[in-house]
């Protein structure tokens, strides 16, 4: 199968969840939804269940969500309940409901109070305190309530056994996808800036073993090109989500490729893996807790602005010349957390850009004059 | 050697403009029509700049489109460029010490940093009308007053008003508000225009503001906002005759480096 087709077959997947969650559904699975960040989907699958991710939509209007949501709610969150409401996810057995986020803490009462009995709410607090003894206790109490809650969804008892064989896919699945990000550097020709999101995106619509499988069948391929001599720039981009093929086309029109991402969606998700032996809702817990150079979570070095230097150095050694930043709308941490990545940014002399972005947008002139203007002055 | 025309073409989101260049030099050609993206505007520009210079499409040795609206002349123009580039261009070839160009224009806001005539760094406002264009059309709509008199009515001002600069529709209200407490519409318009300065010195701030200052697009005609944003930012700021044509000046200029190719 060609390099072309193996992406397309991932796009496909990643633009119809919808026929995902119904194919699913068809073969007797059970489907568990996932808001953002940092669900232990580990368990999901360990349960025999399919998880689904839910970071809202590029095609949707918001709608009935507003009966719930003020107006400064993040669109991810707002679409995730509109398509709750609207009989988009009515398939669904079960929804986990994390609240690391402002936004997202009480929206999970949202969810619970407009889904009803309709849809299982699982919600899960993770804590921010997470490095000492009794923050990952904290976090294994936590994941012991959606353990319990996603056995009674599934009809069965997981084992410990269940849980470590899911964090092996699962770490198989972040190295694959870990592979696939450095790959797209070096062949940022073929895999195009929409193909690269399309492929890191369908990973949220499809059981784990499986994709792992096409990722690497895809990453050998890709691995028997030769690097590619680009022409054009390369950027590093940052922010929650970067997947609307319209601002990605942006990209291509103007021959800038991604050269690595510090995006939440991409590879913010897959940097930390999970201990494969031991107690596995421990090794749940400490992988939770490595999570570092993260806008969400308490960093007890902050004063020393570790982010935006990751974020710098990343920049660098990705060989990109420029960041772009997407900042979601009303997403408070970003817009807190922006004067340090700024700082730390113009420090390193590295060109950057923040456009404001939101799953409404249907129009991208701004963005496109934008992101032109920025590769004439990179 | 015979004489290289260029043709640039600024289709703005109000607005369509063409400047034509002989040699990348002279101007020998201009044309402005007061609609601007989805509309007649851009070709009526066109027609309008060729009949008054007497030359044809094919005697152009090169076309550059830019603006809100450049993908619109595919097939028309050779190339497209966005309107941040050749607004520093143009701004260079006006004033040749620019460091700094503000560009007003109709939905946007745009601060560019000029190096030796090219531009390093920019900032554009955010999805919002507040400071724009647009901001001055919707209170002149409201105040029963012309877009191009609000300068020297707001220079008649004798009392400080505060109008808000967060946004376009609570600024409105406020206008409408004090209209209706009978104050005088020379100080409201005096307090829009330190709104809408007050609003671009922020963006302007975070690009470092660096003279020479150089403003342009068509909100630059209006004095009253370049005296506001002088005050605010205290340094001079030049303006040009030329303000609405600078974007269509820059195209014309980087197609005449493309024609010498």
């Amino acid at each position: 199968m060609s390099i072309e087709t193996m992406m397309k077959e991932f796009q496909a997947i990643a633009y119809n969840p919808n026929k995902q969650l119904a194919d699913f559904k068809a073969q007797g699975k059970k489907v568990i939804g996932v808001l953002p960040y940092y669900a232990p989907e580990e368990l999901v699958y360990a349960a025999g269940m399919v998880p689904m991710g839910m970071w809202g939509s590029n095609n949707k209007t918001i709608s009935r969500a507003k009966e719930y949501c003020a107006t400064f709610y993040c669109t991810i969150a707002q679409l995730a309940l509109e398509m709750l409401l609207d009989g988009t996810m009515d398939q669904l057995d079960g929804v986990i409901t994390p609240t690391i986020c402002d936004t997202l803490r009480p929206m999970s009462q949202n969810f619970r109070v407009a889904i009803g009995d309709k849809i299982p709410t699982i919600f899960l607090a993770h804590p921010q305190n997470r490095f000492a003894s009794w923050g990952l206790q904290f976090c294994i109490d936590q994941y012991t309530n959606v353990r319990k809650m996603l056995d009674q969804i599934s009809g069965h008892e997981m084992t410990d056994e269940d849980i470590r064989n899911a964090i092996k896919v699962y770490n198989a699945s972040r190295a694959a996808r870990r592979e696939f990000v450095k790959l797209a550097n070096d062949h940022c020709d073929v895999v195009t800036p929409t193909l690269r999101s399309a492929v890191l995106k369908a990973s949220y619509f499809m059981l784990k073993d499986e994709y792992t499988a096409k990722l690497v069948a895809l990453n050998e391929e890709l691995k028997k090109l030769p690097v590619c001599d680009w022409k054009g720039v390369k950027v590093v981009t940052s922010g929650i989500i970067v997947d609307n093929p319209k601002l990605l086309a942006i990209f291509e029109e103007n021959n800038i490729a991604i050269a690595a991402d510090d995006v939440a969606h991409e590879s913010r998700s897959f940097r930390v893996d999970a201990a494969e032996d031991g107690d596995p809702m421990m090794a749940l817990a400490k992988q939770f807790a490595d999570v570092d150079y993260e806008v969400l979570l308490y960093d007890p070095k902050s004063s020393e602005n570790r982010r935006g230097e990751f974020v710098a150095n990343m920049v660098k050694e990705s060989g990109a010349q420029g960041l772009i930043l997407f900042m979601q709308q009303f997403c408070d941490p970003e817009e807190m957390e922006y004067p340090y990545l700024k700082k730390a940014l113009d420090a390193e002399g590295i060109p950057h850009i923040k456009l404001g972005v939101d799953q409404q947008m249907r129009d991208f002139g701004q963005a496109s004059t934008a992101i032109q203007a920025f590769a004439d002055v990179l | 050697m015979a004489t290289i025309y260029t043709l640039g073409i600024d289709i703005g989101s109000t607005a369509s403009k063409c400047v034509m260049l002989a040699d990348g030099k002279e101007i020998v050609g201009k044309s402005l029509v007061a609609v601007g993206a989805g509309t007649s505007g851009p070709q009526r520009a066109i027609d309008e700049v060729l009949k008054s210079a007497g030359k044809t499409k094919e005697e152009m040795s090169f076309i550059l489109a830019t603006g809100y609206g450049r993908n619109s002349l595919e097939g028309f123009a050779d190339h497209q460029m966005s309107e941040l580039s050749c607004h520093a261009k143009g701004a260079s070839f006006l004033f040749p010490e620019v460091r700094t160009v503000i560009d007003i224009g109709g939905q946007d806001v745009k601060i560019l940093r000029v190096e030796n005539g090219a531009m390093t760094n920019f900032q554009m406002n955010d999805k919002c009308a507040a400071g724009t264009g647009r901001f001055l059309d919707v209170m002149a709509r409201v105040l029963e007053v012309d877009v191009n008199d609000l300068g020297t009515l707001g220079a008649k001002s004798t009392k400080y008003v505060g109008i808000s600069s967060t946004c376009t529709v609570f600024a409105e209200s406020e206008v409408i508000s004090q209209l209706a407490q009978d104050t005088d519409k020379c100080d409201i318009i005096n307090g829009i225009h330190q709104s809408v300065a007050g609003r671009v010195a922020g963006l302007a701030n975070r690009v470092g503001v660096q003279d020479q200052v150089v403003m342009t697009g068509g909100v630059a005609q209006n004095i009253g906002v370049v005296k506001a944003l002088e005050d605010q930012l205290g340094r001079k700021i030049h303006t040009s005759p030329l303000t609405q044509y600078v974007g269509a000046l820059g195209a014309a200029l980087f197609a005449y480096k493309k024609a010498c190719k």
